[in-house]
């Protein structure tokens, strides 16, 4: 594979469409051309900031959904539906509250980005449109394969399987990018929920954010978006971040268990 | 409704304003609702909703035979308050909805539906109805387009580009 090649498959490595032998070799490529490697990683550093940036407006759909759902109604029962509000007219004249909109992004984006590092950031939006929304993705179910494509990051089979003890149960994984960097994504189900472990290879430098106790000799960190709790550990091997929505202190015993683990 | 949100999201840097984006997502459920029957079980509900979204925006475009529908909201708004390009003097976040929203319509749509909703490129392809090849090499150039406007002037990225070269690549172009 040339670097053409990578440029031209790029969009299909980065959703992670590529069948396992064309990745593999377009991992290899990556390993040995630094300039291809960069590319890849500005990209995917620029898609999670496009999404963090999208994803902070924010979309309350219940006055829309309570519209709809009347006009569905009054069709059921052979009603002329009310015609659609002129407002498709509007289609052609210049927003005239855009501007305090924009302010309203920019105030929303703040909240999120002011205070949490960018790598938790981008983990709790990938954890919301990959578990909270289950957006379609191409996820790789099979345990020996999950534990294979762990093997290719770094991780190795003792460590995987160490994860999988005590009670968390493997869904499924996949490859993604956080902060610009290759992190393999685990949904875990504690019988219960699903939570998301996000592992790399660690490389010595110190996990952003306050640390909030040392868990096994370990820094553990932890921050708390709107929706998402977010912890993280650090290992001498393994970075590992979790995500879950639904409490801090089950965020927060994942990583003390992949502190104890790992 | 469980996709309405994600609807409205892309409907909103499509429309002029909200209440426009908010119509747009109300006539595609709508339209949805009345054409269930063609809805295959099994397949993706959720591009299915999509392309009965951007047919209905077409149609609307079509019927309204006038560019300014869309005109983009950041568009909108830089030229209103008369600050055009300059937005890097705000955060980094308003730069970058700014440079979205001055991108063309088709790059912003399958940055949009790519980058933010995670669709596949099989699953845009089938959404826009246009070929895969085709869906790749529009985000391609869309993320550059991107990373363009987020430059100032635009020329740091292109001279940036052509100083990564890739050592392979540099080697062919030596031969």
């Amino acid at each position: 594979m040339n670097c053409g090649e990578i440029a031209r498959l790029a969009p299909l490595y980065i959703t992670g469409e590529l069948e396992a032998a064309r990745a593999a070799e377009f991992d290899r490529h990556l390993r040995s051309c630094p300039s291809c490697l960069e590319e890849v990683e500005r990209q995917a550093r620029l898609d999670a900031r496009v999404r963090e940036v999208i994803l902070a407006q924010g979309t309350d759909v219940s006055e829309l959904d309570r519209r709809v759902r009347d006009l569905i109604a009054a069709e059921g029962k052979g009603h002329r539906l009310p015609r659609l509000r002129p407002a498709w007219r509007r289609w052609a004249t210049v927003a005239m509250g855009s501007a305090a909109a924009l302010v309203l992004i920019v105030v929303g984006y703040g909240s999120l980005g002011q205070h949490v590092p960018r790598l938790y950031a981008d983990a709790a939006v990938d954890h919301r449109l990959e578990v909270t929304e289950q957006q379609p993705r191409p996820w790789l179910r099979d345990p020996e394969q999950i534990a294979l494509l762990a093997q290719q990051q770094g991780i190795t089979r003792a460590a995987f399987h160490a994860i999988t003890s005590r009670g968390y149960r493997v869904l499924r994984a996949k490859l993604c990018y956080l902060d610009g960097r290759s992190f393999l994504h685990l949904v875990l189900s504690d019988g219960t929920h699903e939570i998301s472990l996000y592992l790399r290879q660690s490389d010595g430098k110190p996990l952003p954010g306050p640390v909030q106790e040392i868990a096994n000799g370990k820094p553990l960190c932890m921050s708390d978006l709107a929706h998402s709790h977010v912890a993280s550990i650090e290992t001498p091997e393994l970075v590992a971040v979790v995500v879950t929505d639904q409490s801090a202190d089950a965020a927060r015993n994942l990583a003390r268990f992949a502190a104890a683990v790992l | 409704m469980p996709h309405s949100p994600s609807l409205l999201r892309v409907a909103r840097q499509l429309a002029t304003d909200r209440s426009a984006a908010e119509d747009l997502v109300q006539e595609t459920l709508l339209r949805a609702w009345r054409s269930f029957d063609q809805f295959q079980t099994g397949t993706n509900a959720r591009a299915w909703l999509f392309r009965i979204m951007f047919n209905a925006f077409h149609a609307l475009a079509r019927k309204m035979g006038s560019r300014a529908v869309l005109m983009p909201l950041d568009q909108a708004s830089a030229e209103t308050n008369g600050r055009g390009q300059t937005g890097f003097a705000l955060s980094d976040a308003a730069a970058l909805t700014e440079a979205l929203g001055g991108l063309s319509l088709e790059h912003r749509t399958v940055l949009l539906l790519g980058v933010v909703e995670g669709f596949t490129c099989r699953e845009l392809a089938d959404i826009l109805s246009i070929p895969i090849g085709t869906v790749m090499s529009r985000l391609s150039r869309a993320r550059q387009a991107l990373r363009d406007r987020l430059t100032p002037a635009g020329s740091a990225s292109k001279s940036e580009r052509s100083a990564a070269v890739c050592p392979e690549r540099e080697a062919r172009e030596l031969r």
